[in-house]
């Protein structure tokens, strides 16, 4: 089990496409920190009209975790993408490739290869979560320093003093990780059922998008579905910087998170299990 | 001994399209078994479905004896196979693919092993070089090494030759005699051309689409008495009653005024000349096909 | 009988005067006992309760420099005080000048009576009514109630300590009134529990806010410069 997931992350590893997530992932942190670093006040002005209208705020808003909030928050649609790059492309990739049906005459289960495909792009998307930290809140910190926090929400102004920040995106970054979990499992689904890997990728992003749409829409047609959407729950991350951490609700979100991911997973192992490889 | 491939009714439909239908045959230890066929007569449905790539509508599969299905693909580690392309990761070493494949083959096996199989496909000394700046015959002769490598008792090859140039070609049907003759390689070889089965196979198998043609040693089906010898004269009227005195009325399965065909042995063409030539019949061509070859063009018509 | 009357009404006159002019000398009393801080430097602990406003309590540095000059540091921290901080300071909820200060009884607030008056001022001033709770003995406010301009009405709750005789309070409540609040929609991307249903639609009143004050640690009148209420250039 060890020796072929080894073989799988030598195969996603030693593949240049993968490393181009890691640099577009840099890439926005970057662009995000420049912007934060010249117009950031801008920035923060608009957003806090409603709060400096009557209250004084003084100090360094622009920190390290207010601007790695930015970013996370900016990555949301991006990181999906990411994922599927690479999860998308484990089975269709290899069918593509013509590898699929060489790797498929070895001693091997599917099922088997299934999960260790999958483990292969979990242990991927852990390292992107991971990288995302360094650039993202350890070069933030680094730029900016740290401070308290702020965090706008629509109908709340919060505050969080820094020494109460750090262990928040600990959490952050372990709900990310799960959220795009469930995203590598979709990705991985779509693979099965596909021979490319440019319609797994795009399917996954289109996925997303759409129901990104359909989950923040304030339409009450919408919002009957909107708790069933794994993209409703992928945002639970933004929880951890609540003043009062809503448990439950992350719990929750991260229960269908799970859920979607076991869904997703068996989907793709009982139908590859039965698919006949004419690739 | 016991097969080392045995089918037993084999048949898969895709959709409305019956690929393999009710196909059975044994591939036995030390036979190059050729599998001759058009394209699309089912020759790369049926391996896919002896590597567990495509699974069977009905019918049985024994490796070894044993019954094959997926839940018993240990049997596969001992089948080695390239299945149309032999397609690889481009970016990867001939050295990294190779030992990729041999990690997934499910036995333990050495690094001396790799080298071994390297050399036998004549690649040593290329195999740090990425595989997308191979040529096709050199990606051919990877595959072989990496179906090779786990020492299998069976090679299945699917249409090797297939996108070789003519040295390319030969090459491959001098590595294909060398693995069964030096190695005791069982192999599995398809192809929709007559004489790449011809030149290597000692048992062969016809299937049209889908269902067996004809199944038997090489030696037998390609037996020389059964040479269709298609003779063309310039017009001649007396040509009918001359070849009905003669000795060679028996062979006669054709004939008008300006053609006769015979099925016969080959080695008498000569004598058959001669005789032409003595009785003044103008001989304009003569022409030798296997009736085997015209069956199976027949087919393919 | 006629002339009875007229002193009758002329001492009722007289002692109701005498009586406003008491409140008048009280008030006064009081407000240059407070005017006689000059400036502080305080540690304070400070919360802001304000239903948008999610800040846990701060422990920071407050610099006051009469009359109107306030901040918060927090040592590399965030503050975040109300846009009118001064009128945290009870010298701000006085009115200046000359003012017209009426008796409007009393009441017992934390087991001291206290001596309710009015005080209007009467120059022109952003404050349209004082209302203040007044512990004579000790001489220091225990409630005010003013209503301003600009910002309605504003009430503060004041306990003593250590600092009375500078009429300095250990602990203060204000209560104003806040506008509220919202980020327009997409800018933010709430996350809010999914499974629960829509959340009580908002009515668009004015909400009351209260900050609370804690005052451990006074220096008073040390000379404080102006540079201190320099906002940092950055």
């Amino acid at each position: 089990m060890i020796k072929l997931l080894r073989i799988e992350l030598f195969k996603i590893f030693r593949r240049p496409r993968t490393y181009i997530s890691f640099g577009i992932v840099t890439a926005i942190s970057l662009i995000i920190q420049l912007a934060m670093l010249s117009g950031g006040k801008d920035f923060v002005s608009f957003g806090m009209q409603g709060v400096t209208d009557q209250f004084d705020i003084q100090g360094d808003i622009i920190n390290g975790y207010f601007v790695t909030y930015i970013i996370l928050q900016s990555l949301l649609v991006q990181i999906p993408l990411l994922v599927a790059l690479v999860a998308g492309d484990m089975l269709a990739g290899e069918a593509n490739i013509g590898t699929l049906r060489l790797l498929l005459t070895k001693p091997i289960s599917r099922p088997k290869l299934i999960m260790i495909k999958f483990l292969a792009s979990l242990v991927y998307t852990i390292l992107l979560i991971v990288w995302l930290a360094v650039v993202g809140l350890f070069l933030s910190l680094a730029i900016f320093g740290e401070g308290d926090m702020i965090n706008m929400k629509s109908d709340a102004f919060i505050m969080i003093l820094k020494n109460d920040v750090m262990w928040r995106y600990v959490a952050a970054f372990g709900f990310a990780a799960l959220a795009m979990t469930a995203i590598a499992a979709m990705a991985m689904m779509l693979s099965a059922f596909a021979d490319n890997s440019i319609g797994p990728i795009i399917a996954t992003m289109g996925i997303v998008v759409v129901l990104t749409i359909l989950s923040s829409l304030e339409l009450p047609l919408f919002n009957l579905i909107k708790p069933y959407l794994f993209t409703t729950h992928m945002i639970g991350w933004k929880g951890f910087f609540d003043d009062q951490v809503p448990y439950g609700a992350i719990g929750r979100s991260a229960s269908v998170l799970v859920i979607y991911t076991v869904a997703f997973l068996g989907t793709t192992i009982a139908y590859f299990n039965k698919k006949d490889i004419t690739s | 001994m016991e097969p080392i491939i045995q089918t037993q009714h084999l048949s898969k439909t895709f959709k409305t399209f019956k690929a393999v239908d009710d196909l059975s045959f044994s591939i036995s230890h030390g036979d190059i078994y050729g599998f001759l066929g058009q394209n699309g007569a089912g020759k790369s449905t049926t391996m896919r479905m002896l590597l567990g790539l495509i699974y069977p509508d009905s019918g049985k599969i024994f490796i070894e004896g044993k019954e094959f299905n997926n839940n018993n693909r240990k049997l596969l580690s001992s089948i080695g196979a390239i299945i149309e392309r032999p397609d690889m990761y481009g970016y990867l070493s001939g050295w990294e693919n190779l030992k990729i494949f041999a990690a997934l083959s499910g036995k333990k096996i050495p690094e001396s092993r790799l080298y071994e199989v390297l050399e036998l496909v004549n690649l040593r000394g290329r195999e740090k070089d990425k595989v997308k700046a191979y040529s096709q015959g050199m990606k051919q002769r990877l595959g072989i090494a990496i179906a090779l490598v786990h020492s299998p008792n069976l090679l299945i090859l699917d249409e090797p030759t297939n996108g070789l140039d003519p040295q390319g070609i030969a090459e491959m049907r001098s590595l294909i005699l060398s693995l069964s003759h030096d190695h005791g390689k069982t192999i599995l070889i398809s192809s929709h051309l007559l004489y790449e089965i011809e030149q290597v196979a000692t048992k062969m198998l016809i299937i049209h689409k889908g269902k067996k043609v004809v199944e038997g040693k090489v030696s037998d089906l390609l037996n020389p008495e059964e040479t269709l010898v298609d003779i063309k004269v310039r017009p001649d009227e007396t040509l009918q009653a001359k070849l009905a005195v003669s000795e060679w009325t028996q062979f006669i399965t054709n004939q008008t005024h300006a053609t006769v065909t015979l099925k016969m042995n080959i080695a008498n063409i000569p004598t058959l000349n001669k005789w032409l030539v003595n009785n003044d019949i103008e001989v304009v061509s003569i022409n030798s096909t296997h009736s085997l070859e015209a069956y199976f063009l027949s087919l393919t018509q | 009988m006629m002339k009875k009357i007229m002193v009758l009404l002329m001492m009722m006159i007289v002692a109701v005067g005498a009586k406003s002019m008491e409140a008048d000398k009280l008030y006064y009393a009081l407000r240059d006992k407070v005017m006689k801080v000059k400036d502080y430097t305080a540690d304070v602990k400070i919360k802001i309760d304000v239903n948008y406003m999610r800040i846990p309590e701060v422990k920071g540095k407050l610099f006051y420099k009469a009359p109107d000059k306030m901040r918060l540091e927090r040592n590399g921290g965030l503050s975040v005080l109300p846009k009118k901080n001064i009128n945290m300071t009870l010298s701000n909820l006085m009115p200046t000048g000359t003012v017209t200060a009426l008796d409007a009884g009393s009441e017992t607030i934390s087991g001291k009576r206290t001596r309710i008056i009015k005080v209007i001022p009467d120059g022109e001033s952003n404050i349209v009514l004082a209302k203040l709770w007044i512990d004579e003995g000790a001489l220091t406010v225990l409630k005010t109630e003013t209503t301003t301009k600009d910002q309605g009405m504003i009430l503060m709750n004041l306990e003593y300590g250590a600092y009375s005789a500078y009429g300095l309070p250990t602990k203060v409540l204000v209560s104003m009134d806040v506008k509220e609040y919202k980020l327009p929609q997409g800018v933010a991307m709430d996350y809010n529990d999914p499974m629960e249903v829509k959340q009580k639609p908002k009515d668009g009143k004015p909400r009351k806010g209260t900050i609370q004050l804690t005052y451990l640690k006074y220096d008073i009148n040390t000379g404080l410069s102006d540079n201190v209420f320099k906002k940092p250039s950055k």
